[in-house]
């Protein structure tokens, strides 16, 4: 019996998963065999709740997909706890592949002579599911991605975003209760990637999966997740919600007010040095004030130049995005790590918004 | 069984799509090929004379029927290699694998659903060899009996569980071209198809007994030319089971690993 365990969260718990590689290299004229052990993820420890959404985040080779397949079972990490619904996942393998389903972008893993139609049929039979709950769930899901009037044709002939249409359909066919996808708009065009994403947000939020989201788009990450982690060489480097990684990086909205200081040298004088590190100024054709910090900063800078009567041509506000936050975390993550160790190339120790 | 079905439905239905009759047609000359190349020679070379030696290793048969037997049993294990063999790497190079080891489904399932695919279509090349044969004088009378029938079951038995450690070989060495047709071209030469391997070195005989074809190919000779029953080649049967458990098992083994270590490899 490997039902849930009664009073374990619904949530996949992974805890300290580690997975090296071993690789044998053939060198020399008489291929001598070198063994060579890569570190693909180290550490990795992470929550997918049920009706929440997980991103993981990271550049290329930031172990995102080795962290997929592990979690999916398809591979076996070298150490570490991995348990759904409080069961023992690695133990429980196949267990485990009945609950789950995997959805990657791309053209891959899609019978491309059969019809979509065929696909859903034959993936639906690997899952054991009877034949008629099974005609049902065909008929339903082709409806939620509008592929209805593309059923019996076969994939080949198929667009990108049918395909990958056709990759959800496929990823919800045993009904999971955890879906893993992997940058599931990946080389779409605006309005599917929108579509797709709409479909997403409702698995979570109105079906109650735990989904957990690897995507190159910031954006994606940024509209879609409930919470985030940030993987750099196999680690977590940073993890909390948008606002919290945000916060985490002391990276504060930036007011920009347009003036006509250019003539009024003494008022740029004072402003300086009142907020010396707050303020920088451009001299441009208009003389532009950003201020950093929050609030209550932006409103003493504002009183001082109602004050010393400038004109304002115009104000705006820089909220930074989430991508720009992602390029601080693994530049900073890097330095630092550089600094303590320059030889090394392993990633640092994990920040968290909640430290 | 599920798995079987859909397998088979699967691999048919994307065959019949991509391939309609081509590929069927190119299999079945091949399979005819192999008859009437040595049925001229034969003929017209050696002006239908044998050497004594011949009768004496074949138990006095005709030598139209000794080919015919032997080069539709060598049409089954080729096919039966063949398919089973490159299924796990096909899947890999569609980009499907990944998504069939997600799956729950046993692959021992999903290699029954390969073999079933395969035998109905392979029987069809079998079945054109014997009908070519017989029309080139081949002795079939017993071909329509219990016994031959078990012959022949036992033989793609054989060839189903070396097809499973074939599939690790190709796994293994991510290649299809050489593995297979070095393999083809060997058993064909060194198993008896197109004559008794007592003519090859004694070194080479006791190697071709390794392949389930060896003992299967004189089984079905035994059981068509000789008119003998299975009970009278206890033997032979067990060699067959033997050879047949050693590579299933090694094989179930080996795949397991390979499958694993191609999802890090390969995707990772």
């Amino acid at each position: 019996m490997k039902g849930t365990t009664i009073g374990q969260p619904m949530m996949i718990r992974a805890k300290h998963l580690v997975k090296d590689y071993v690789l044998q290299e053939k060198k020399g004229l008489f291929w001598q065999r070198r063994k060579k052990t890569i570190h693909a993820v180290s550490d990795i420890t992470l929550e997918i709740p049920k009706g929440k959404i997980i991103g993981v985040l990271g550049i290329n080779g930031a172990g995102k997909t080795t962290t997929i397949r592990m979690l999916a079972s398809l591979i076996t990490p070298t150490s570490g706890t991995l348990t759904m619904d409080g069961v023992d996942g690695v133990k429980n393998h196949l267990w485990v592949k009945e609950h789950i389903n995997v959805i990657s972008g791309g053209e891959r893993n899609l019978y491309w002579r059969l019809t979509a139609r065929e696909n859903l049929r034959y993936f639906g039979n690997l899952y054991g599911i009877s034949k008629k709950a099974l005609n049902e769930r065909i008929a339903h899901l082709l409806r939620i991605v509008g592929l209805e009037n593309a059923q019996d044709i076969p994939v080949e002939r198929f667009s990108k975003g049918m395909k990958q249409r056709l990759q959800i359909a496929r990823g919800l066919i045993n009904d999971p209760e955890y879906i893993f996808l992997d940058e599931p708009t990946l080389g779409l065009d605006i309005m599917i990637a929108k579509e797709i994403r709409e479909l997403i947000a409702k698995l979570a939020k109105e079906r109650e999966k735990g989904l957990l989201l690897t995507t190159h788009y910031i954006a994606e990450a940024e509209e879609l997740c409930d919470y985030i982690y940030v993987l750099d060489k196999g680690k977590i480097i940073a993890r909390g919600t948008k606002e919290e990684l945000k916060e985490l990086f002391t990276y504060r909205p930036q007011l920009s007010i347009s003036t006509d200081l250019k003539e009024k040298q003494s008022i740029l004088e004072e402003l300086k040095e009142s907020f010396c590190d707050r303020i920088t100024i451009e001299i441009g054709q208009n003389t532009v004030i950003h201020v950093t910090g929050d609030s209550q900063d932006w409103s003493k800078v504002l009183n001082v130049l109602f004050e010393r009567q400038v004109k304002i041509y115009n104000l705006s506000i820089h909220e930074p995005n989430l991508e720009e936050v992602l390029m601080e975390i693994i530049s900073q993550s890097r330095e630092e790590q550089h600094e303590k160790n320059p030889v090394s190339n392993e990633g640092r120790d994990c920040k968290t918004a909640a430290e | 069984m599920r798995v079987v079905w859909s397998t088979y439905k699967k691999i048919r239905i994307g065959i019949l799509r991509a391939v309609p009759w081509s590929f069927m047609v190119s299999r079945v000359t091949t399979g005819v090929v192999q008859i009437v190349f040595p049925y001229f020679i034969y003929i017209y070379f050696m002006k239908g004379n044998l050497n004594s030696q011949f009768s004496q290793y074949t138990d006095g048969a005709d030598y139209m029927t000794y080919i015919v037997l032997g080069a539709a049993l060598n049409v089954l294990a080729v096919s039966t290699l063949m398919n089973i063999g490159r299924a796990l790497i096909t899947e890999l190079r569609e980009g499907t694998l990944e998504m069939l080891l997600l799956a729950p489904a046993s692959r021992n399932l999903y290699f029954l659903g390969c073999l079933l695919e395969q035998t109905t279509r392979a029987m069809l090349e079998f079945g054109t060899v014997l009908l070519v044969g017989a029309f080139l004088g081949a002795d079939l009378r017993y071909l329509l009996t219990l016994r031959a029938l078990a012959a022949i079951l036992l033989a793609v038995f054989g060839f189903f569980c070396m097809g499973i450690f074939l599939s690790g070989i190709m796994l293994y060495t991510r290649d299809t071209y050489i593995t297979q047709n070095t393999l083809f071209i060997t058993m064909s030469l060194i198993c008896g198809i197109t004559y008794p391997n007592q003519y090859l070195p004694e070194w080479v005989q006791l190697f071709a007994q390794i392949f389930p074809l060896t003992p299967a190919v004189t089984l079905f000779r035994n059981i068509m030319i000789g008119r003998q029953y299975m009970g009278d080649n206890f033997q032979l049967i067990l060699q067959v089971l033997l050879l047949s458990g050693m590579y299933l098992l090694a094989g179930l083994w080996w795949n397991k690993r390979l499958e694993r270590r191609l999802i890090e490899s390969i995707f990772g």
